[in-house]
């Protein structure tokens, strides 16, 4: 059993990475968001392993099938076909440099993750969905409704932004 | 390497790939799909945290339930400022957006 969640764990890391170097290096803006999916995909097996079902169902209905769905309309709507803005290769320096910028957070937390570890247990703990719907509603009941508010809000001010009157051209 | 470390270095890998997307990107949808996996890589680490030490497992969890919550209202906000971008510029590269330092 051990050995098999080691290996899972080594399924989902190969596609968490592969799928987020795609994601950031394709040229077609296309591909790039199927390598999003791959990784939210292997980010929802990860919920799996750490005993979060839960999790892994809401990753794939709200990432996978909600806002990859409103990246793709950005992509449509904005007519970022293959010879589109990503098209051309990117220059050396520019590599460098973002790799430079990725350098620095990326050193500094590794170094914290490695140096203090916390005490952690070795099998994860088992939250029942009573419990999470429990918690929705009697301790962090302000969050719950906040969040709807900030979705109601978020979506007004998108039809609002994107709103064309008829008949003014 | 204790579990959390190995998960904390998976998400950490998430957030150094977003930000080498933020940076070297060029088109705003490409820079969009790296804020998703920015905050991706902070669910993980939020419920990893939640789920293997002694802090709140459900705490952990309704965490990230609101990070995916706002990374979908992000999303949304971003798809129409993209699409008024596009209209008013013809365009949603970077380079030809960025005109206040004309």
């Amino acid at each position: 059993m051990e050995l098999m969640a080691k290996i899972a764990f080594a399924v989902y890391t190969l596609i968490i990475l592969g799928g987020a170097v795609w994601a950031v290096t394709s040229q077609s803006l296309v591909r790039a968001l199927v390598g999003l999916i791959a990784t939210l995909l292997g980010v929802a097996g990860m919920y799996l392993l750490l005993n979060a079902p839960f999790m892994a169902f809401m990753q794939i209905l709200i990432y996978v099938g909600a806002v990859c769905i409103i990246v793709f309309f950005a992509i449509m709507l904005t007519r970022a076909h293959a010879d589109g803005e990503e098209a051309a290769p990117v220059p050396v320096r520019q590599y460098l440099w973002s790799l430079l910028a990725v350098l620095g957070p990326g050193a500094v937390l590794s170094w914290l993750i490695l140096t203090r570890p916390a005490a952690s247990m070795s099998t994860p703990v088992e939250v029942s969905l009573e419990r999470l719907g429990q918690g929705l509603l009697e301790p962090y009941f302000l969050a719950f409704e906040l969040i709807s508010v900030v979705l109601l809000v978020a979506m007004s001010g998108a039809v609002l932004l994107a709103w064309e009157r008829r008949g003014k051209k | 390497m204790s579990p959390l470390a190995l998960y904390q270095l998976v998400a950490l890998v998430l957030l150094c790939a977003g930000l080498f997307g933020i940076v070297q990107r060029r088109s705003l949808v490409g820079m969009l799909i790296a804020v998703e996996l920015m905050l991706n890589g902070a669910g993980l680490s939020i419920v990893a945290a939640g789920q293997l030490t002694k802090a709140n497992a459900i705490l952990g969890q309704l965490g990230t339930l609101l990070v995916m919550g706002l990374a979908a209202a992000e999303a949304t906000l971003v798809l129409s400022i993209v699409v008024v971008v596009s209209r008013r510029f013809g365009t949603t590269r970077t380079s030809e957006v960025s005109t206040l330092k004309e």
